[in-house]
Formats: C-alpha cells, structure tokens, sequence
C-alpha cells in the first residue's frame, strides 16, 4: 500500500509547482562528527500539498523532529534543499530566516509554547508585532472564537490548563495566515479529550480555511486526523499513506517494525 | 556530603567565579580603601608632623616662657637620649640673581640624629654658624651665598652672610609654598635673633619606650606650665590643626570606613543571594535522591565558607596591591594627594578576610534554609514556568521602616544640631532601611520605566520590561547592588560639591586678601600700588593707609584707613574684614573690650600727633574679628592723622594654579624690592589655590573608590542577565522560532539591562543626593555657614554612565542568548 514518492535524485524541479506549500531535496543532516556522526537524515525527499494535513510517523529516533526542524528552518540541513513555495529556505542567511518564519511558518510544539510573563493575547499576537504588522482584528476574532479562547484572552500560561495552553499556540500559529503550519507532538502532553480537542481544531482549519498543516505524531489516532501520513525510519522516507485511520497507520508502522 | 560538597565546587568553579570575583574586588575595595587611608593620614602626619613623628616625646611651653633652661633637666633622664630645642626667628634674605631680599622662617636644627625630620631634595643640613639649608619656596641653589638680614630683641639690624648647604623637601605640607623656610644651627638661629625656645623635641634612649619617655619628662617637669605629648601625638595634633578641624577630618575619615564595609557587605550577599537562588532545583534534586535537609544546608553553608575564605583572601592582597598602586601614581612630590609609599595597618587584611568570610557565609544563611523548604519534586517542575511571586514580606517592610524612621529622625537631629556623629549612625541606619525597602520599591518603579520603555523600544522592550519584573525578587537584588553604588558616590559627590563650597566661602573670608604688601619698617611709596596693579598676573590693588589716632582712653592707637569700594574689590570676602564707609570704624574685638564699646555705639577719636591740633570725629562702631587692626575710612583717617601714608597695598590675583600664582608673588616681591627694599609681602593666595586642590583630589580619589562599588554592581547585573539566559534557554529559542531576530533578541537583553540599571541609577542618585546634602550640612554646621552646592553635571554623568555600564554589562550575556538555536525551545 506504501506508493513511493516521486523523486530525481541530485536534480531538484527548478520552479515548486503550483499547489506545494513545501518541498525537501536530498535533505541530510548528520549530527557530530567523525566516529560518533548520527545520521538523523540520510536524504529526503518528500512534498507537501497548500491545504493538506499531513502526519509524520515514524519509530523513535526515525528523524522526524530533525525532518521538520529542517523543513520549518529552525535548523540548518548538512546537504540538501528545502523550498517554501518559491523560497529556498536553505540559501537563506539567519535574518531574513527569522523574518520568514515569523511571516510564513507557524509551530505548535509539545510543550513550552507561550512566553510564561505575557499573557494569552499578546502570545498569539506576538510573531505578529515582532515583524510590525497588526493581526486583522475580523479574523483575529474568528480564530479565537474558533478556538474558544475569548475569555481566557487575558490570563497568563500558568492559570491555564494544558490543553488551553495548546490552543493559544494553535491561534497564534493561524493569526498571521502561514504558508504552512507545523506542530510537533502538539497532543504529547494532553489527555485524549483535549487532544481530540486539538486535533479536531488542526483539521477544521485545514478544511474551512484551506492551511497547509504538517504534524509529527506518534499516535496512530492522531494520524488519522490527517489526510496523508508520511512514515520514517532511518533518516529515510519509508512509505506513506493517504486517508489514514487508526488501523491501516498501526499496521504500516508494524511493517516498520516499531 | 564533603564529597558532595567538593564536587559542587569543582563543578560549578565557572559559576563561582562570578561570585568570587564580587568578593575579591569588594574585599579588595575594603583592604585598598583602609590602607589608602593610613597611607593618607601617615603622609599628612609626615609632611605636617614630620618634626614630631621621629621624637619620643614633645614639650610645648603652655605660657609662652622660655625652656631653654629645662633642657639639661631633660636630657639627664636615663630614659632620653637627647634634647633638641626649637629656636625660631625670622630674618629678610638676599638671594643672588634676584633684586631685593625675601622673607625666611628660620628654624634651629637638632644635633642628634634623631630628631633631625628634614628630608633633603639636594645636598645636606648645615652643620655650622654660616650655613643654612633652605625650603624650595626660596628658589635659591646650593652654593648660593645669602645675605642675610637679621634683627635682635630690640629691633638692632645685623647683616651677615651664609651659603646654602641643602634643599629641604617639604612635600605635602600646605604651608610649604607659603614663604621660604630656613633650617640652620642651633647657634646660627640664635645670632639670627631666636630667644627662648618653646617647644623641645626629645629622642629616646634605647630600650626607652614613647609613653615612658612622656611620662619622665612629664614628671621632671611637674612644677612647669608645660604640656608633655609622645611625638605622635604631638604630630596629630598638629595635622589636625593643619587641617583644621580634627574632628571633621575624623569623621570623614570614619564615614569613609563605613560606606566602603556596608557596601562591599551588601554586594557581596546580593551577588550570592542571587547565585544560590539559581540553584535551588539543582538543591531540590539533591533532596530527591535522599540528601537530608540538614544535609544540603550544611553544605551549601561549607561551600560559601570556602569561598568567601579564599576569595577574601585573594581580595586582601589584591586590595593592597591596588593601594601600593594608586600610591605610586597619583602620590609623588609633585601631587598635593596625600599619599608616600604604603603603609599597611595590621587590622586591614584582617579586617577584610574577616569581613568577606562572614558576609558570604551571611549571605548563604537565608538561600540554604531557603533550599531545605523546597519541596524536592520542586527538581522536576519545569523551571520558571509561573512568575515568582516575592513573599509579602512584612517582616522585611517592618525592619525596613524601623530602621528607616528613627534613622531620618537622628539625621534631622544631626542636621539641627550640627553634629555629624548624631547624623552618620542616622545615615548608616537609614540607609539600611533604604536597601530592606528597595526590595519592595524598586520592582514597581521598573514595572512603571518598563511600560514608558516599551512605549518607546517596541517588542524588545515590551518583552524586557516584562522579565524585568518577572523574578522582582532578583530583579530588586541586582538593582539594590548598583542603587548602593550609585547612592554613595552622589552622596559623596554632592557631599564634597557643598564641602568644597563652604570651605572656599570660609577661606576667602578668612583671609579675604591674595597677597599684602606690607612697609617693613616704615612707609610705602605712593605710587607703589598703581605699579603693583599693572603687574602680570595681579586683577586688583587697594591702597591701605597707616596713621596714628588716640582713642577714647587718650592712648595711640595706629589705624589703617580704606577706600571701602576700592579695597572691596580687592578683597574675596568681606564676610569677616567688614570695611568701614565714611563716619564708620570697624574695631577688632580686643580694641573694642579695652574701649568698652559695641556694634553701634558712637566711638570719638582724635588725632594721634599731639603737636597737631584736629578736630576730633564720632564714628559708628562695627566689631570685627581680632586679628585685623582698627579700620577706618581713608578720608577720615587722614583728617585724624594728616600724615598718615601708605602702609600696606592689598592685591587680588587672577585665578590660577597654585604654581603660576607662586609665580606672580616672585614678581611681586621683585617689584616691591626695587621701591622699597624694607618691606614684606605675604601671599596666603597659594595656600587657598593649595587647599583647593587637595579637596579636588580627594574628591577624585573618593568617588574613584566608590567607583568600584558600582563597578561590583555592575558585575552583578551582568551575573544576574548570564544567568536569566541560562535560565531562559528555553524561552529565548521559543522567540526564535518565533521571529525574533539575532538583533532583537540582543536588543531585549540590553533593554532589560538598561531598565534595571536606569532605574537603580536614578534612584540612586536622587537618595545619595539628598544624603550628601545632609551629610554636608552636619558635617559642616560645627564649622561655620554652610554652603550647599550640588553639582548637577556631575550628576548626570553618574547616571549616564551607570546606565551606559548596565548596556555593557548585557554585551556578553546577550551574544550568549544569541546563539541559542531556535531549537532549543524544543529540544530541550
Ligand atoms: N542535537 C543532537 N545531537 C546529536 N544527535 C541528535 C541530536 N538531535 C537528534 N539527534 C539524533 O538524531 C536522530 C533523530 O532524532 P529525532 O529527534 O529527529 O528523532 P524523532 O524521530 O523525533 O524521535 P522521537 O520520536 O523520540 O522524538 C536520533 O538518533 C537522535 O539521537
Ligand atoms: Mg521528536
């Protein structure tokens, strides 16, 4: 079931076509150096569609967090391309990195989302005011209403609970209209009411705003939130699934042997 | 939990080293600061005691009798060695090369070596009748052969010729520019016209102990109107008296010791305070694995012990490097600081290992209890997710009030009553309020600053000020450390600025003339002042006419009579010297008890030749000091005595340094020789341009030290930011990955730095104000009119520089946060 990916190996697509949020050539990173090397990826390729969920899974160790820390430009790939549309994120110089990510990417992560001194409407407006832009308020309101943070707009991470912590980082990854948004584990930390909770969110933005979303998971329910599950093992692409429930993705990691 | 303990130490020497570091230096600061002080007040000693310092023991005649005879009785004692009396006389030199002859204070020299103080510059003293070793002032070479001018009891005039042997280094004393100074034999002074010594220097026989030797002479003298001190305590005296009040000099001198001791205490538990509050997880873990809470206590106390042993240690002998230092580049024969060679008192290496060592361990007392109540799951929470609330705190707001309140009060006693020692414990109490209530005061004032620099510094900004207030705790800690700085050197600024002030004010009507040109034996040339006016360097004459008038009890009386306008511009102050206008007559006070008259009486005089009939005047009468003679109106003196001439010219230099000024005086004495060989001219502008510039350089070398406080604090606030970074890792890789930029992100940290240090600095500057104002105005109401001056430009500079300091401080904390990979938000 696992259809592989299309790629031509040293010879990246000179233009990212129309409909790809995200695109990954021959994307290495090895960690250390000489005897003790990791290599977390041994050569990636791998597309992301404008509008699509798509899962990482993968058993542990299998380089998903390095795959999109690469991808989202928090770190720097050892060899290899990694395109935002039209933009090479891998020939760009640290600033106008910065620049970018605070325009085009946001994240959700598994934990230490929000700055603990703001509170919850200056978090999610915070990449905004750091690039000097207003958040519209029309859709400002609608990503909170969305997300059911009106009341809790004023109160600091600490007075909120963890899965209302993970709702402040999703709205203030939406504000800005990314290109895409990546959330790594966003549900690790959550119980499976406010991770249902937050996944269901992910998706509804995905359906009725059409934001490109990519998630690292190792919850097979999670991954069946997506429309598409990419599966790693060994720094490489190890298959990938489209439409994926609860069983066909435990059955595929089972092929991989985790 | 000794293992343990030394593990802690070697694992955390880089985290110590900040620590360290603040101890050093503020021991370095307390050690450098006693030294630099014993070295000082030794040097003034030498240079004003310097007769004294060498004798066992120093008899001063009480009545002014001779005791010439007492010198055998002395030097029979078995406890003395030998007797050196004072012979002094005055005598008009000729100096080849140079017109017209100066004044010289002759002064016999001991036979013994012993007692024999000079430092020579050049060559040697004089050891016979036609020799003499003179001061710089005269400017005469060895070799030169002098023609000397003396008079004898009666006022006989002898001229007799003597060649210079030596130059007398008279470095340090305040007096040496102020005429030429003599140094010849025994025998030679008294040719010159010395009588009846009343001072005799006595050296010690060997094994003889000072007290001893005081105490025998005081015995065999007991039937004397004598006063037996040791040579030290005769040289003090005599410093004191140099510098006037030996009281101030004491007390500024003690408030010195005690600024330096608070502060480095105070910064020294603030830095620890702030390193072991960051290790409170890592104490927590140890309580985890089954450390028991006495455990961790004792060895986070053994750990501070260890420390603040060795680093006070190293600080002891940094700070008396540091003082050997400073002495050799600022002390000198040329600098009018204080300061030859080093001398260590004993108690200051003690003092300051003493000091550190406690303070440390002080410090560590409240963060280990602190520790032991940490719950040790306390390890495993994710750190610092929830802003630290400080505790309320009641305890420290009640002590704090309570040593705040009664301190104000004894400082308005102290104020009142003019009493420094009322007002500095009032200080010291008060200022300990100050630093328990800064704990509270200071987060808000940040939170206010915070808002205004976010205003104005966009997301940076916003986001410091919210860290800055976040841990307000640490934050009050850091800025405690450089308020501390920043209050004492304003207080000290603003302090010396009315100091200085006053003491000018007090100066110039003290002697409210530069230099005073006076007939010797008899009368000036008329047109002298109008010469004298014209000469390079002299902005003011005043012609002072001399006659002779009888006063209400029929006896002469010699009087001087002024122009007031002329004379008042001639004069820095006439606070003391009040002139008199036509139909008034200023009397000294001796004059006016013997005529029995008092401000505002009428005062009849008549002329003072009784071979010339003139009509007698009623005069009002103002009482002056005792030391001027009786002044009238020119016109009027010279109606009471038509042969009144000109007696003195008072001249007003241009201001400049004391070197420039001496050399104005020579041209002066050039210029009054060649008119008239007989007469004397005083300059006492270069003792007030010398006074001047002690003040100055002590200013310098105050704040300078204090200086070092803010430097420590300074320290602090970069200890404090290194170690938010460390702490913030996490956060700081989150706003990476957010959109901060490199730029941004240093920005932040230089923000937060400038808040706190904005903040403490202005603060500290308005409360170190308002002390140094006080401290002036107590220090200064025992000795006359207060002046209060507070120097506005200095100010803004210390403030410029503590906050520009606080920027640096971030530069190396921020490239750190800097290269925190926007990862590390997640990673960690
Ligand atoms: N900073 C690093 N230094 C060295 N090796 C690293 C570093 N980060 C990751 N690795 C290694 O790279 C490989 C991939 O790590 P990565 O974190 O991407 O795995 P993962 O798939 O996210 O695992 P998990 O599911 O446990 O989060 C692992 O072998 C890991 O040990
Ligand atoms: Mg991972």
């Amino acid at each position: 079931m696992s259809v592989p990916v299309m790629t031509v190996p040293g010879e990246p697509p000179a233009a990212t076509p129309a409909g790809v949020a995200v695109r990954a050539a021959g994307l290495r990173k090895t960690y250390g150096k000489g005897e003790t090397a990791v290599q977390a990826l041994a050569g990636v390729d791998v597309t992301f569609a404008r509008g699509g969920f798509t899962a990482i899974m993968g058993p542990s160790g299998s380089g998903k967090s390095t795959l999109m820390h690469c991808l989202a430009g928090l770190d720097t790939a050892t060899a290899g391309q990694v395109w935002l549309g039209d933009t090479e994120l891998t020939a760009l110089r640290d600033d106008a990195l910065t620049a970018l990510r605070r325009q085009r990417i946001g994240f959700v992560f598994q934990a230490f989302n929000l700055l603990p001194a703001l509170p919850a409407r200056e978090n999610i407006v915070l990449p905004m005011q750091l690039a000097g832009s207003r958040p519209d308020p029309v859709w400002f309101d609608d990503v909170v209403a969305r997300l059911g943070l009106r009341e809790r707009l004023g109160h600091r991470p600490h007075e909120l609970s963890g899965g209302q912590q993970q709702r402040v980082a999703i709205a203030r990854a939406l504000l800005p209209r990314p290109d895409v948004v990546f959330a790594d584990e966003p549900t690790g930390n959550l119980d499976s009411r406010s991770g249902a909770e937050v996944l269901g969110l992910l998706r509804s933005s995905v359906r009725e705003t059409g934001q490109t979303v990519v998630m690292v998971t190792h919850d097979p329910s999670a991954a069946a939130y997506a429309d598409r599950v990419v599966l790693l093992a060994d720094g490489r692409l190890a298959g990938e699934l489209t439409d994926p429930t609860a069983e066909t993705v435990l059955d595929a990691l089972r092929g991989l042997g985790a | 939990m000794r293992s343990v303990l030394i593990a802690q130490l070697r694992a955390h020497a880089a985290r110590l080293v900040a620590s360290t570091l603040a101890i050093v230096i503020a021991v370095g600061f307390v050690v450098a600061t006693l030294v630099l002080n014993a070295t000082a007040r030794s040097t003034v000693l030498e240079a004003v005691g310097a007769q004294y310092v060498g004798a066992a023991a120093v008899v001063t005649s009480t009545d002014g009798a001779s005791l010439a005879d007492d010198v055998d009785t002395l030097a029979g004692l078995g406890s003395v060695a030998a007797v050196a009396p004072s012979y002094e006389t005055s005598v008009q030199a000729g100096i080849p090369g140079r017109v017209g002859s100066q004044y010289l204070f002759v002064e016999s020299v001991a036979d013994d070596a012993a007692l024999r103080w000079q430092r020579m510059t050049e060559g040697a003293l004089p050891d016979g009748p036609g020799e003499v070793a003179v001061s710089e002032r005269a400017r005469a070479e060895v070799g030169d052969v002098l023609t000397v001018t003396s008079y004898d009891e009666t006022g006989g005039e002898s001229t007799s010729e003597a060649t210079v042997t030596g130059i007398v280094d008279l470095s340090g004393d305040p007096q040496a520019g102020l005429f030429g100074r003599a140094f010849v034999t025994a025998d030679q002074a008294r040719q010159w016209g010395a009588v009846d010594p009343v001072e005799l220097r006595v050296a010690a026989a060997p094994g003889a102990g000072d007290e001893q030797v005081r105490s025998d002479a005081a015995t065999a003298l007991g039937d004397r109107q004598v006063e037996v001190l040791t040579g030290s305590e005769r040289a003090d005296e005599a410093a004191a008296n140099m510098l006037g009040n030996a009281m101030a000099l004491t007390a500024v001198l003690l408030v010195f010791g005690t600024v330096a001791v608070v502060v480095a205490g105070l910064v020294i538990a603030n830095t620890f305070a702030v390193l072991l509050a960051q290790r409170t997880r890592e104490l927590a873990l140890l309580r985890c694995v089954g450390a028991t809470a006495r455990q961790v206590r004792r060895g986070v106390l053994g750990e501070a012990l260890v420390t603040g042993l060795v680093s006070s240690a190293t600080g002891a002998v940094a700070g008396i490097g540091l003082a050997a230092l400073v002495s050799a580049l600022v002390g000198g024969a040329e600098s009018p600081i204080p300061l030859a060679g080093i001398s260590v008192p004993w108690y200051a290496p003690l003092a300051g290992v003493v000091v550190g060592t406690l303070v440390t361990f002080l410090a560590a007392l409240a963060p280990a209890r602190a520790a032991t109540r940490v719950a040790p799951l306390a390890a495993l929470r994710p750190v610092d997710q929830a802003p630290l609330r400080s505790r309320p705190g009641v305890l420290r707001l009640v002590l704090g009030l309570l040593l705040l309140l009664p301190g104000v009060g004894l400082m308005a006693v102290g104020v009142t009553a003019g009493d420094v020692l009322i007002a500095l414990p009032g200080g010291v109490l008060s200022f300990l309020g100050v630093v328990l209530l800064a704990q509270r005061g200071v987060p808000p004032v940040v939170a206010a600053a915070g808002r205004l620099a976010g205003r104005l510094g966009g997301v940076p900004a916003r986001l410091a000020a919210g860290n800055a207030t976040r841990n307000p705790r640490r934050t009050a800690a850091t800025a405690t450390a450089l308020l501390i700085g920043v209050t004492l050197t304003s207080a000290f600024v603003v302090g010396a600025a009315s100091t200085r002030a006053t003491a000018q004010a007090g100066l110039a009507a003290e002697f409210p003339t530069d230099v005073v040109v006076e007939g010797f034996s008899g009368e000036l040339p008329a047109t002298l002042v109008g010469t004298l006016a014209g000469t390079e360097g002299v902005e003011r004459g005043a012609s002072v006419l001399a006659g002779t008038v009888t006063g209400p009890d029929g006896e002469p009386t010699g009087a001087y009579g002024v122009d007031r306008d002329e004379a008042t511009a001639a004069l820095r102050s006439t606070e003391d010297l009040v002139l008199p206008g036509p139909g008034q007559a200023s009397v000294p006070e001796w004059l006016a008890q013997t005529w029995d008259v008092a401000d505002g009486d009428r005062l009849t005089l008549g002329g003072g030749d009784p071979d010339v009939e003139v009509p007698a005047r009623e005069l009002t009468v103002r009482v002056i000091d005792a030391d001027n003679p009786l002044l009238l109106d020119a016109a009027e003196l010279r109606a009471l005595a038509p042969d009144a001439a000109l007696g003195q010219v008072w001249l007003r230099l241009a201001d400049s340094d004391p070197e420039r000024q001496v050399d104005v005086v020579d041209r002066i004495t050039d210029v009054v020789a060649e008119a008239s060989p007989d007469s004397q001219v005083t300059g006492l502008v270069t003792m007030r341009a010398e006074i001047d510039e002690i003040l100055d350089a002590l200013l310098l070398v105050v704040t300078g030290l204090l200086g070092v406080a803010v430097v420590i604090a300074l320290i602090g606030v970069g200890n404090t930011l290194a170690l938010s970074v460390v702490e913030r890792r996490q956060e700081n890789g989150l706003l990476r990955a957010l959109g901060l930029t490199r730029g941004q992100l240093r920005g932040l940290l230089a923000w937060e730095a400038v808040l706190v240090a904005g903040v403490a600095a202005v603060l500290g500057v308005l409360i170190g104000g308002a002390y140094g104002l006080i401290g002036a105005a107590s220090l200064l109401g025992e000795i006359g009119t207060i002046v209060l001056d507070v120097p506005w430009l200095q100010i803004g500079v210390i403030v410029a520089v503590a906050t520009a300091a606080g920027l640096l401080a971030s530069v190396l904390p921020a490239r750190r946060a800097a290269r925190t990979a926007p990862v590390a938000a997640i990673a960690a």
